[in-house]
Protein backbone atom coordinates (compact mmCIF):
# COMPACT_ATOMS: atom_id res chain seq x y z
CA UNK A 1 0.00 0.00 0.00
CA UNK A 2 1.63 3.20 -0.85
CA UNK A 3 -0.79 6.28 -0.20
CA UNK A 4 1.03 9.39 -2.15
CA UNK A 5 0.11 11.47 -5.19
CA UNK A 6 3.06 12.92 -6.73
CA UNK A 7 3.19 16.56 -7.81
CA UNK A 8 6.23 16.61 -9.43
CA UNK A 9 6.12 20.56 -10.66
CA UNK A 10 6.41 21.72 -6.91
CA UNK A 11 9.70 19.25 -6.62
CA UNK A 12 11.10 19.96 -9.77
CA UNK A 13 11.01 23.81 -9.25
CA UNK A 14 13.49 23.05 -6.68
CA UNK A 15 16.17 21.75 -8.94
CA UNK A 16 18.01 24.24 -9.56
CA UNK A 17 19.06 24.58 -6.14
CA UNK A 18 19.48 20.48 -6.32
CA UNK A 19 21.77 21.05 -8.80
CA UNK A 20 24.05 23.77 -6.81
CA UNK A 21 24.07 21.00 -4.12
CA UNK A 22 25.20 18.54 -6.74
CA UNK A 23 28.21 20.60 -7.48
CA UNK A 24 29.31 20.53 -3.60
CA UNK A 25 29.05 17.19 -3.79
CA UNK A 26 31.46 16.51 -7.05
CA UNK A 27 33.54 19.37 -5.46
CA UNK A 28 33.95 17.53 -2.07
CA UNK A 29 35.01 13.88 -3.84
CA UNK A 30 37.12 15.18 -6.35
CA UNK A 31 39.06 17.44 -3.44
CA UNK A 32 38.87 14.07 -1.07
CA UNK A 33 40.47 11.86 -3.96
CA UNK A 34 43.09 14.32 -4.30
CA UNK A 35 44.13 14.51 -0.75
CA UNK A 36 43.41 10.92 -0.15
CA UNK A 37 45.43 9.71 -3.24
CA UNK A 38 48.31 11.64 -2.19
CA UNK A 39 48.20 10.05 1.54
CA UNK A 40 48.29 6.76 -0.06
CA UNK A 41 50.87 7.08 -1.74
CA UNK A 42 52.49 8.33 0.91
CA UNK A 43 51.57 5.89 3.55
CA UNK A 44 52.79 2.88 0.43
CA UNK A 45 56.05 4.65 0.92
CA UNK A 46 55.53 4.00 4.36
CA UNK A 47 54.95 0.53 4.03
CA UNK A 48 57.70 0.31 1.82
CA UNK A 49 60.19 2.18 3.33
CA UNK A 50 61.18 -0.79 5.82
CA UNK A 51 60.74 1.53 9.00
CA UNK A 52 58.74 -0.12 11.64
CA UNK A 53 57.04 3.14 12.89
CA UNK A 54 56.36 4.58 9.69
CA UNK A 55 54.96 1.06 8.63
CA UNK A 56 52.72 0.90 11.50
CA UNK A 57 51.29 4.45 11.17
CA UNK A 58 50.28 3.04 7.36
CA UNK A 59 48.47 -0.14 9.28
CA UNK A 60 46.91 1.60 11.85
CA UNK A 61 45.20 3.75 9.29
CA UNK A 62 44.38 1.70 7.13
CA UNK A 63 42.80 -1.15 9.32
CA UNK A 64 40.57 2.19 10.96
CA UNK A 65 39.83 3.51 7.78
CA UNK A 66 38.64 0.22 6.02
CA UNK A 67 37.20 -1.48 9.06
CA UNK A 68 34.86 1.39 10.58
CA UNK A 69 31.80 2.77 9.11
CA UNK A 70 32.70 5.97 6.89
CA UNK A 71 29.49 7.45 9.43
CA UNK A 72 31.90 6.81 12.51
CA UNK A 73 34.94 8.24 10.79
CA UNK A 74 32.97 11.86 9.71
CA UNK A 75 31.18 11.94 13.06
CA UNK A 76 34.35 11.31 14.72
CA UNK A 77 36.48 14.58 12.81
CA UNK A 78 33.50 16.61 13.67
CA UNK A 79 32.46 16.00 17.50
CA UNK A 80 35.73 13.61 18.50
CA UNK A 81 38.02 16.75 17.43
CA UNK A 82 35.50 19.15 19.02
CA UNK A 83 35.99 17.24 22.18
CA UNK A 84 39.40 18.75 22.03
CA UNK A 85 38.44 21.72 21.56
CA UNK A 86 39.34 21.66 17.62
CA UNK A 87 36.56 22.92 15.60
CA UNK A 88 36.50 22.25 11.65
CA UNK A 89 33.16 23.57 10.10
CA UNK A 90 30.86 20.84 8.67
CA UNK A 91 32.37 21.02 4.91
CA UNK A 92 35.96 20.37 6.30
CA UNK A 93 34.76 17.85 8.73
CA UNK A 94 32.90 16.01 5.55
CA UNK A 95 35.94 16.50 3.50
CA UNK A 96 38.62 15.28 6.07
CA UNK A 97 36.51 12.28 7.18
CA UNK A 98 35.96 10.95 3.25
CA UNK A 99 40.18 11.49 2.78
CA UNK A 100 40.76 9.58 5.83
CA UNK A 101 38.53 6.73 4.34
CA UNK A 102 39.86 6.79 0.31
CA UNK A 103 43.37 6.89 1.41
CA UNK A 104 42.68 3.89 3.88
CA UNK A 105 41.25 1.95 0.55
CA UNK A 106 43.53 3.06 -1.71
CA UNK A 107 46.62 2.38 0.28
CA UNK A 108 45.25 -1.09 0.14
CA UNK A 109 44.47 -0.53 -3.84
CA UNK A 110 47.97 0.26 -4.34
CA UNK A 111 49.34 -2.65 -2.53
CA UNK A 112 47.70 -5.21 -4.80
CA UNK A 113 48.76 -2.96 -7.40
CA UNK A 114 52.65 -3.65 -6.54
CA UNK A 115 51.82 -7.31 -5.94
CA UNK A 116 51.07 -7.35 -9.81
CA UNK A 117 54.70 -5.42 -10.71
CA UNK A 118 57.24 -7.92 -10.49
CA UNK A 119 60.12 -7.21 -8.10
CA UNK A 120 63.01 -7.77 -10.41
CA UNK A 121 61.79 -4.17 -12.76
CA UNK A 122 63.02 -2.51 -9.05
CA UNK A 123 66.56 -4.17 -9.47
CA UNK A 124 66.60 -3.44 -12.91
CA UNK A 125 66.37 0.24 -12.71
CA UNK A 126 68.66 0.01 -9.54
CA UNK A 127 71.18 -1.71 -11.86
CA UNK A 128 70.72 0.89 -14.33
CA UNK A 129 72.20 3.23 -11.51
CA UNK A 130 68.34 4.32 -10.80
CA UNK A 131 68.27 5.77 -6.99
CA UNK A 132 65.67 3.66 -5.06
CA UNK A 133 63.52 6.66 -4.93
CA UNK A 134 63.89 7.36 -8.96
CA UNK A 135 63.20 3.80 -9.45
CA UNK A 136 60.05 4.36 -7.55
CA UNK A 137 59.03 7.64 -9.52
CA UNK A 138 59.82 6.39 -12.98
CA UNK A 139 58.91 2.73 -13.08
CA UNK A 140 56.89 1.28 -10.30
CA UNK A 141 55.06 4.44 -9.75
CA UNK A 142 53.16 4.62 -13.28
CA UNK A 143 52.33 1.10 -13.22
CA UNK A 144 51.16 1.21 -9.75
CA UNK A 145 48.93 4.56 -11.03
CA UNK A 146 47.68 2.46 -14.13
CA UNK A 147 47.15 -0.84 -12.47
CA UNK A 148 44.91 0.53 -9.50
CA UNK A 149 43.56 3.17 -11.88
CA UNK A 150 40.05 1.27 -11.91
CA UNK A 151 39.73 0.52 -8.26
CA UNK A 152 40.41 4.19 -7.92
CA UNK A 153 37.39 5.57 -9.91
CA UNK A 154 35.10 2.75 -7.61
CA UNK A 155 36.41 4.98 -5.22
CA UNK A 156 35.39 8.44 -6.54
CA UNK A 157 32.17 6.59 -6.37
CA UNK A 158 32.07 5.90 -3.26
CA UNK A 159 33.31 9.58 -2.02
CA UNK A 160 30.21 10.77 -4.22
CA UNK A 161 27.86 8.61 -2.21
CA UNK A 162 29.81 9.38 1.01
CA UNK A 163 29.28 13.24 0.83
CA UNK A 164 25.74 12.18 1.78
CA UNK A 165 26.80 11.10 5.20
CA UNK A 166 27.33 14.80 6.14
CA UNK A 167 24.12 14.90 7.02
CA UNK A 168 25.39 14.29 10.74
CA UNK A 169 28.05 16.91 11.17
CA UNK A 170 25.60 19.14 9.58
CA UNK A 171 26.42 19.40 6.00
CA UNK A 172 23.43 21.87 4.03
CA UNK A 173 25.03 22.64 1.35
CA UNK A 174 25.80 19.39 -0.80
CA UNK A 175 23.19 17.36 -2.62
CA UNK A 176 21.72 15.16 0.27
CA UNK A 177 21.51 18.28 2.35
CA UNK A 178 19.61 20.57 0.13
CA UNK A 179 17.53 17.74 -0.43
CA UNK A 180 16.51 16.53 3.22
CA UNK A 181 16.25 20.59 4.07
CA UNK A 182 13.82 21.20 0.83
CA UNK A 183 12.17 18.05 2.42
CA UNK A 184 11.61 19.26 5.88
CA UNK A 185 9.66 22.20 4.24
CA UNK A 186 7.80 20.98 1.81
CA UNK A 187 7.30 17.05 2.88
CA UNK A 188 7.61 16.11 -0.65
CA UNK A 189 9.98 13.41 0.18
CA UNK A 190 9.36 11.06 -2.34
CA UNK A 191 9.85 13.48 -5.29
CA UNK A 192 12.48 15.30 -3.39
CA UNK A 193 14.51 12.12 -3.23
CA UNK A 194 13.54 10.24 -6.43
CA UNK A 195 15.54 13.60 -7.99
CA UNK A 196 18.35 13.18 -6.18
CA UNK A 197 18.14 9.74 -6.52
CA UNK A 198 18.15 10.64 -10.33
CA UNK A 199 21.22 13.01 -10.00
CA UNK A 200 23.62 10.68 -7.99
CA UNK A 201 23.24 7.74 -10.42
CA UNK A 202 23.55 10.45 -13.39
CA UNK A 203 26.85 11.80 -11.55
CA UNK A 204 28.23 8.14 -10.69
CA UNK A 205 27.54 6.56 -14.33
CA UNK A 206 29.26 9.84 -15.51
CA UNK A 207 32.27 9.25 -13.72
CA UNK A 208 32.70 4.78 -14.70
CA UNK A 209 31.93 5.92 -17.69
CA UNK A 210 34.57 8.58 -18.62
CA UNK A 211 37.24 6.81 -16.52
CA UNK A 212 37.02 3.37 -19.54
CA UNK A 213 36.98 6.09 -22.14
CA UNK A 214 40.08 7.63 -20.51
CA UNK A 215 41.33 4.00 -19.24
CA UNK A 216 41.09 2.87 -22.97
CA UNK A 217 43.18 5.90 -23.99
CA UNK A 218 46.01 6.79 -21.71
CA UNK A 219 46.96 2.83 -21.24
CA UNK A 220 46.86 1.72 -24.71
CA UNK A 221 50.07 -0.49 -25.66
CA UNK B 1 -39.22 -17.10 -6.15
CA UNK B 2 -36.40 -18.67 -7.56
CA UNK B 3 -35.01 -15.72 -8.33
CA UNK B 4 -35.45 -13.38 -5.52
CA UNK B 5 -33.32 -16.40 -3.89
CA UNK B 6 -30.97 -15.76 -6.65
CA UNK B 7 -30.78 -12.22 -6.56
CA UNK B 8 -30.61 -12.43 -2.68
CA UNK B 9 -27.28 -14.59 -3.04
CA UNK B 10 -25.75 -12.61 -5.85
CA UNK B 11 -26.62 -9.44 -3.04
CA UNK B 12 -24.95 -11.51 -0.36
CA UNK B 13 -22.16 -12.30 -2.44
CA UNK B 14 -21.61 -8.93 -4.06
CA UNK B 15 -21.50 -7.39 -0.46
CA UNK B 16 -19.25 -10.10 0.89
CA UNK B 17 -16.59 -8.96 -2.11
CA UNK B 18 -17.17 -5.64 -1.57
CA UNK B 19 -17.42 -4.27 1.69
CA UNK B 20 -18.22 -0.87 2.20
CA UNK B 21 -15.27 1.26 1.75
CA UNK B 22 -13.16 0.63 5.40
CA UNK B 23 -11.38 4.35 5.98
CA UNK B 24 -8.52 4.25 8.30
CA UNK B 25 -10.42 4.47 11.20
CA UNK B 26 -12.24 1.40 10.35
CA UNK B 27 -8.93 -0.07 9.81
CA UNK B 28 -7.50 0.57 13.36
CA UNK B 29 -10.60 -0.57 14.67
CA UNK B 30 -10.03 -3.78 13.37
CA UNK B 31 -6.84 -4.47 13.81
CA UNK B 32 -6.88 -3.62 17.30
CA UNK B 33 -3.53 -1.74 17.14
CA UNK B 34 -2.84 1.94 16.62
CA UNK B 35 0.64 2.50 15.45
CA UNK B 36 1.75 5.86 16.22
CA UNK B 37 5.20 7.23 15.24
CA UNK B 38 7.27 8.84 17.90
CA UNK B 39 10.82 10.85 18.05
CA UNK B 40 12.43 9.35 20.67
CA UNK B 41 15.05 11.79 20.53
CA UNK B 42 13.32 14.69 21.84
CA UNK B 43 12.62 14.81 25.76
CA UNK B 44 10.63 15.34 27.11
CA UNK B 45 7.96 14.21 24.22
CA UNK B 46 10.04 11.31 23.18
CA UNK B 47 12.34 9.56 24.98
CA UNK B 48 13.91 6.14 26.33
CA UNK B 49 13.56 5.43 30.20
CA UNK B 50 16.54 3.52 31.55
CA UNK B 51 15.03 0.05 30.76
CA UNK B 52 14.81 1.62 27.25
CA UNK B 53 11.20 1.61 26.80
CA UNK B 54 9.63 4.30 24.81
CA UNK B 55 8.53 7.51 27.34
CA UNK B 56 7.32 10.70 27.23
CA UNK B 57 4.25 13.08 26.27
CA UNK B 58 3.92 11.83 22.81
CA UNK B 59 4.15 8.06 23.90
CA UNK B 60 1.44 8.71 26.83
CA UNK B 61 -0.66 10.99 24.17
CA UNK B 62 -0.79 7.95 21.77
CA UNK B 63 -1.49 5.72 24.38
CA UNK B 64 -4.32 7.96 25.66
CA UNK B 65 -6.00 7.63 21.89
CA UNK B 66 -5.56 4.21 21.40
CA UNK B 67 -7.28 3.42 24.49
CA UNK B 68 -9.93 6.16 23.71
CA UNK B 69 -10.17 3.73 20.22
CA UNK B 70 -10.37 0.54 22.50
CA UNK B 71 -7.26 -0.92 20.56
CA UNK B 72 -3.44 -0.99 21.84
CA UNK B 73 -0.78 1.31 20.84
CA UNK B 74 2.35 0.37 19.29
CA UNK B 75 5.31 3.12 19.11
CA UNK B 76 7.47 2.86 15.81
CA UNK B 77 10.34 5.03 16.83
CA UNK B 78 10.64 7.58 13.44
CA UNK B 79 13.18 10.71 13.17
CA UNK B 80 11.84 14.09 12.22
CA UNK B 81 12.94 13.75 8.42
CA UNK B 82 11.19 10.14 8.41
CA UNK B 83 7.75 11.20 9.94
CA UNK B 84 6.36 11.50 6.39
CA UNK B 85 7.80 8.34 4.54
CA UNK B 86 6.61 6.03 7.34
CA UNK B 87 2.73 7.47 7.41
CA UNK B 88 2.62 7.23 3.47
CA UNK B 89 4.23 3.56 3.41
CA UNK B 90 1.97 2.51 5.71
CA UNK B 91 4.36 1.45 8.52
CA UNK B 92 2.49 3.82 11.18
CA UNK B 93 -1.27 5.01 11.12
CA UNK B 94 -0.62 8.15 12.43
CA UNK B 95 2.25 10.67 13.84
CA UNK B 96 2.27 12.00 17.30
CA UNK B 97 5.68 13.59 16.82
CA UNK B 98 5.42 17.27 17.33
CA UNK B 99 4.70 18.37 13.94
CA UNK B 100 4.34 22.27 12.94
CA UNK B 101 1.34 22.47 11.29
CA UNK B 102 2.78 24.65 8.57
CA UNK B 103 0.37 25.59 5.27
CA UNK B 104 3.10 24.20 3.01
CA UNK B 105 3.29 20.95 4.67
CA UNK B 106 -0.72 20.36 4.42
CA UNK B 107 -0.59 20.26 0.97
CA UNK B 108 1.19 17.10 1.75
CA UNK B 109 -0.78 15.72 5.07
CA UNK B 110 -3.36 16.27 7.01
CA UNK B 111 -3.15 17.71 9.86
CA UNK B 112 -5.43 17.73 13.10
CA UNK B 113 -6.14 20.99 15.41
CA UNK B 114 -2.87 21.62 17.25
CA UNK B 115 -2.90 18.99 20.64
CA UNK B 116 0.27 21.42 21.65
CA UNK B 117 2.21 24.88 21.46
CA UNK B 118 5.70 24.66 22.02
CA UNK B 119 7.48 27.88 22.70
CA UNK B 120 11.26 28.26 21.66
CA UNK B 121 14.43 29.29 23.53
CA UNK B 122 17.63 30.96 22.66
CA UNK B 123 20.52 28.49 23.99
CA UNK B 124 24.19 29.66 24.08
CA UNK B 125 27.47 28.39 25.21
CA UNK B 126 28.82 30.27 28.11
CA UNK B 127 31.84 31.72 26.79
CA UNK B 128 29.29 33.54 24.06
CA UNK B 129 28.63 37.49 24.75
CA UNK B 130 24.67 37.71 24.59
CA UNK B 131 21.62 38.71 26.07
CA UNK B 132 18.98 38.55 22.97
CA UNK B 133 17.81 36.67 20.47
CA UNK B 134 19.18 39.44 18.57
CA UNK B 135 22.75 38.74 19.02
CA UNK B 136 22.58 35.70 17.45
CA UNK B 137 23.19 37.53 14.55
CA UNK B 138 26.56 36.57 12.51
CA UNK B 139 27.30 34.00 14.97
CA UNK B 140 27.23 30.33 14.20
CA UNK B 141 24.04 28.78 14.97
CA UNK B 142 22.10 25.73 14.58
CA UNK B 143 19.27 23.68 15.27
CA UNK B 144 17.74 20.13 15.18
CA UNK B 145 17.14 19.60 10.79
CA UNK B 146 13.65 19.42 9.85
CA UNK B 147 11.94 21.16 12.69
CA UNK B 148 10.23 24.18 12.76
CA UNK B 149 12.95 26.57 14.54
CA UNK B 150 15.71 25.22 11.94
CA UNK B 151 13.54 26.80 9.27
CA UNK B 152 12.90 29.67 11.04
CA UNK B 153 16.93 30.03 12.30
CA UNK B 154 18.04 29.45 8.39
CA UNK B 155 15.44 32.14 7.34
CA UNK B 156 17.00 34.56 10.03
CA UNK B 157 20.76 33.88 9.07
CA UNK B 158 19.71 34.44 5.08
CA UNK B 159 17.68 37.25 6.21
CA UNK B 160 20.72 38.92 8.17
CA UNK B 161 23.36 37.55 5.54
CA UNK B 162 25.91 37.13 8.10
CA UNK B 163 26.85 34.12 10.17
CA UNK B 164 26.10 30.75 9.77
CA UNK B 165 23.26 28.00 10.27
CA UNK B 166 24.25 24.17 10.54
CA UNK B 167 21.24 21.99 10.96
CA UNK B 168 22.42 18.88 12.82
CA UNK B 169 20.60 15.38 12.73
CA UNK B 170 19.76 15.13 16.16
CA UNK B 171 18.85 17.35 19.31
CA UNK B 172 21.73 15.75 21.39
CA UNK B 173 24.14 16.61 17.94
CA UNK B 174 23.01 19.95 18.71
CA UNK B 175 23.39 20.55 22.20
CA UNK B 176 26.93 18.20 21.99
CA UNK B 177 28.07 20.87 19.30
CA UNK B 178 26.78 23.84 21.44
CA UNK B 179 28.59 22.22 24.67
CA UNK B 180 31.72 21.79 22.86
CA UNK B 181 31.50 25.71 21.45
CA UNK B 182 31.17 24.53 17.95
CA UNK B 183 27.54 26.07 17.81
CA UNK B 184 27.67 29.59 19.52
CA UNK B 185 23.96 29.09 19.72
CA UNK B 186 20.74 27.55 19.05
CA UNK B 187 17.07 27.77 19.12
CA UNK B 188 14.99 25.15 20.82
CA UNK B 189 11.90 24.53 22.57
CA UNK B 190 11.27 25.89 26.22
CA UNK B 191 10.97 22.77 27.67
CA UNK B 192 14.14 20.51 25.50
CA UNK B 193 16.23 23.35 26.65
CA UNK B 194 15.39 23.75 30.36
CA UNK B 195 15.81 19.65 30.22
CA UNK B 196 19.14 20.16 28.48
CA UNK B 197 20.33 22.73 30.68
CA UNK B 198 18.98 21.08 34.01
CA UNK B 199 20.57 17.51 33.48
CA UNK B 200 23.87 18.75 33.69
CA UNK B 201 24.52 16.45 30.22
CA UNK B 202 25.74 19.31 28.17
CA UNK B 203 28.18 21.70 30.32
CA UNK B 204 28.47 25.46 29.63
CA UNK B 205 24.90 26.08 28.02
CA UNK B 206 22.76 28.44 29.42
CA UNK B 207 19.11 29.74 28.21
CA UNK B 208 19.36 33.74 26.82
CA UNK B 209 16.27 34.57 25.62
CA UNK B 210 12.71 33.95 24.17
CA UNK B 211 12.48 33.93 20.83
CA UNK B 212 10.17 35.91 18.65
CA UNK B 213 8.28 33.36 16.53
CA UNK B 214 4.84 32.50 16.80
CA UNK B 215 3.93 29.90 19.28
CA UNK B 216 5.26 27.50 17.61
CA UNK B 217 1.63 25.13 17.40
CA UNK B 218 2.27 20.93 16.96
CA UNK B 219 -0.27 18.95 15.14
CA UNK B 220 -1.12 15.13 15.11
CA UNK B 221 -0.96 13.84 11.28
CA UNK B 222 -2.27 11.46 9.51
CA UNK B 223 -2.91 10.75 5.54
CA UNK B 224 -4.64 13.77 3.80
CA UNK B 225 -7.78 11.81 3.10
CA UNK B 226 -8.62 10.33 5.77
CA UNK B 227 -11.13 12.66 7.33
CA UNK B 228 -12.85 10.20 9.89
CA UNK B 229 -9.58 9.79 11.73
CA UNK B 230 -8.93 13.07 11.42
CA UNK B 231 -12.22 14.37 12.72
CA UNK B 232 -12.05 11.59 15.70
CA UNK B 233 -8.96 13.21 16.52
CA UNK B 234 -9.75 16.71 16.57
CA UNK B 235 -12.40 15.55 18.84
CA UNK B 236 -9.71 13.47 21.25
CA UNK B 237 -7.73 16.39 21.62
CA UNK B 238 -10.61 18.41 22.59
CA UNK B 239 -11.95 15.70 25.23
CA UNK B 240 -8.50 15.96 26.22
CA UNK B 241 -8.22 19.49 27.20
CA UNK B 242 -11.58 19.11 28.71
CA UNK B 243 -11.16 16.15 30.74
CA UNK B 244 -7.65 17.90 32.31
CA UNK B 245 -5.66 15.12 31.23
CA UNK B 246 -4.08 17.84 28.79
CA UNK B 247 -2.67 19.57 32.24
CA UNK B 248 -1.56 16.15 34.21
CA UNK B 249 0.65 15.25 30.95
CA UNK B 250 2.19 18.70 31.31
CA UNK B 251 2.73 18.26 34.73
CA UNK B 252 4.13 14.75 34.28
CA UNK B 253 6.42 15.89 31.32
CA UNK B 254 7.07 19.04 31.70
CA UNK B 255 6.73 20.30 34.91
CA UNK B 256 4.90 22.95 37.23
CA UNK B 257 2.76 25.02 35.16
CA UNK B 258 0.40 25.59 32.96
CA UNK B 259 0.63 24.50 29.53
CA UNK B 260 0.21 26.73 26.61
CA UNK B 261 -3.25 27.64 25.68
CA UNK B 262 -4.52 26.19 22.40
CA UNK B 263 -6.96 29.13 21.63
CA UNK B 264 -5.74 31.22 19.12
CA UNK B 265 -7.18 34.78 19.56
CA UNK B 266 -10.01 36.18 17.53
CA UNK B 267 -10.62 33.48 14.95
CA UNK B 268 -13.02 31.27 14.69
CA UNK B 269 -10.86 27.69 14.27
Amino acid sequence: MFNYNFRWNQALSSLPQMLEGALVTIEIAVLSMAIGITVAILLTLFRLSGSRPLSAIATTWVEIARNTPALFQIYMVHFGLGGFGIHLSPYLSLLIGIAFNNAGYLTENFRGALKAIPETQTRAARSLGMSPIQAFQNVILPQMLRISFLPMTNQMVWAILMTSLGAVVAMNTDLYGVTSELNARTFRTFELFAIAAVIFYVITKAITLSARLLAARLFRY
Amino acid sequence: MKTSVFAAGLLAATALALPAQADKLDDIIASGTLRCAVVLDFPPMGSRDASNNPVGFDVDYCNDLAAALGVTAEIVETTFPERIPSLMSGRVDIAVASTSDTLERAKTVGFTIPYYSFENAVVANEKIEMSTWEDMKGKVVGATAGTYEAIWLEGKVKEWGEGEFRPYQTQADVFLALSQGQLDATVATVEVSQANVKSGNYPGIKIVDKTPMVPDYVALITLREEYGLINYMNLFINQQVRTGRYNELYKKWVGDGEPASLIVEGVYR
